[in-house]
């Protein structure tokens, strides 16, 4: 009997036949790595590390050296297009794909083929637990470029064995009219994109609410699982159930969405994943928050050990749905290089977004604009009021939202109303950060 | 559980004989997917299988 898991078997292992597992498998991956990654066998040596010296899950987490994205773009700029990261004979590299490109240069991801079909697979725990089976129909909302995003997807539903509808290069009208004429039953899209065409279609006189959309699954960006008010915003504009998953590109759709609807769950199979502060460097405590370090066993193509997510997440070991999978509370809550300190206050990407969303008079579409103010990093948050609110009472608006995020979050941020439908809509990844502070004032990655 | 992951274990074996020798290279591509798929399905059942099937038979 499957009920709502993909593989009760494995999605309940209990804790200890996990961690024997994992010991055995980085030992394994960590002699691989070592001995055809010239990228990690440096890594290894600087460190004065050896493969038989990881004895224990401790050793790997505190001996390995952690990575970081930055250092495998640096490596394959400067001997394209993979340089010393590829750990295996070119022939092998069945399909090639990369990074979307919003922290600037696009990281190149080659896979082999069982790469690909360890990829896909990570999907389909999740859509299978939210309902979706192999007689439903995903409509693709996206166009194919490189993005590994858009293809693992295709990957999942073959794997599922769905029907797959593409919708190639259309624009939003034409998703909505393919939508209505094709009568698929998942939407494959950026949340924010599923809220766009939702509101592209009712000015075309089209309540997609009506359609043949039963389940909308979501992934790039935060999503139903981290902002409780997007997934009701999705679920009642498409009259369907809305799930996401957690992924990176570069390292697998690691993480399927929990049934509960609160979370995430690290798909164990694929990817070994723990915890670090990120200001000392140690292991976070189960219930701290901390930045997700992957170790991932997907990509046997470039090896991501100790892989530096930049994702601050609250990890907890049990979970009401049943599995011991690693749970990740409300997924991703901000990340290292998108969190900001706002006169001695962490604020955090999402946080803002939920709180935007509890106002009905407000939309989806915000921005947050950081800035180098007397010696501290500043914020100010533009948003759009919605059409029916009159001009007079924006200040009022903003005061509101200005006085919601101050009780919620104990800092005062300047909140800015701008004319509604002037903020950028994006089809793929969101970009809500704007960062206008001086070069030196931001982390690496962001420069 | 033990019994299926012996089947398939058995498989693997089976697949392996087929390869040798296998001069078209069609059915070896076959041979060589299904043995991915029933390493996949043993690394999905928790067994300790070694890393990279694709690597070992080349």
């Amino acid at each position: 009997m499957s009920d709502g898991f993909w593989n009760r078997y494995t999605e309940t292992l209990p804790r200890e036949k996990l961690d024997a597992l994992h010991l055995h498998r980085l030992q394994a991956l960590c002699r691989y790595a070592y001995e055809r990654s010239a990228f990690y066998r440096r890594k290894f040596d600087d460190a004065g590390l050896k493969p038989g010296d990881i004895r224990s899950l401790e050793d790997f987490k505190r001996k390995v050296p952690l990575t970081d994205k930055s250092e495998f773009i640096d490596q394959q700029l400067a001997a394209p297009p993979y340089g010393p990261t590829l750990a295996v004979p070119p022939e092998l590299v069945s399909h090639h794909c990369e990074t979307s490109g919003t922290t600037g240069k696009p990281l190149g991801i080659p896979y082999t083929l069982y790469d690909t079909v360890r990829y896909g697979e990570s999907w389909v725990y999740g859509m299978w637990a939210l309902g979706i089976r192999p007689s439903d129909t995903f409509y693709f909302a996206f166009g194919w470029g490189n993005f590994a995003g858009f293809w693992s997807t295709y990957w999942a539903a073959r794997r599922l064995g769905a029907r797959v509808i593409s919708g190639g290069g259309l624009d939003t009208k034409g998703h909505v009219n393919a939508i209505m004429r094709l009568k698929p039953t998942v939407l494959i899209s950026t949340p924010t994109f599923a809220l766009r065409m939702a509101a592209v279609a009712s000015e075309m006189g089209i309540d997609v609410s009506q359609s043949s959309i039963r389940f909308t699954y979501h992934a790039g960006e935060p999503g139903p699982t981290a902002l409780p008010a997007m997934r009701e915003q999705i679920e009642r504009a498409w009259g369907a159930k809305a799930g996401e998953l957690l992924g990176i590109a570069e390292i697998d759709a690691f993480a399927p969405g929990c049934p509960l609807g609160d979370g995430v769950h690290a798909n164990e199979m694929n990817v070994f994943t723990w915890s670090m502060d990120p200001a000392s460097g140690r292991e976070a405590a189960e219930g701290e928050i901390g930045e997700n370090i992957i170790t991932s066993y997907v990509n046997s193509a470039q090896p991501l050990l100790n892989y530096r997510s930049h994702d601050l997440v609250r990890r907890r070991t049990a979970c009401g749905c049943g599995r011991t999978w690693a749970k990740l509370e409300g997924a991703v809550l901000g990340r290292t290089d998108f969190m900001v300190t706002v006169r001695g206050t962490n604020v955090y990407q999402t946080a803002v977004e939920n709180l935007i969303g509890e106002m009905a008079e407000v939309s989806n579409a915000y921005e947050l604009v950081l800035t180098r103010e007397a010696d501290n990093d500043a914020m100010t948050v533009r948003f759009e009021p919605r059409g029916s609110v009159a001009r007079e009472r924006w200040p009022e608006v903003a005061k509101r939202l200005s006085d919601r995020i101050h009780e919620a979050l104990h800092v005062r941020l300047r909140c800015e109303a701008v004319a509604p439908e002037t903020l950028p809509r994006y089809e793929l990844k969101t970009k809500r950060i704007i960062d206008q502070r001086p070069k030196e004032f931001r982390r690496a990655l962001d420069r | 559980m033990h019994e299926r992951i012996r089947k398939i274990r058995e498989a693997r074996a089976l697949i392996a004989e087929a390869m040798q020798g296998c001069d078209l290279p069609q059915i070896e591509a076959m041979l060589r997917n299904a043995d991915m798929e029933l390493h996949w399905a043993l690394w999905n059942l928790g067994e300790p299988v070694p890393l990279r099937p694709e690597m070992e038979i080349r």
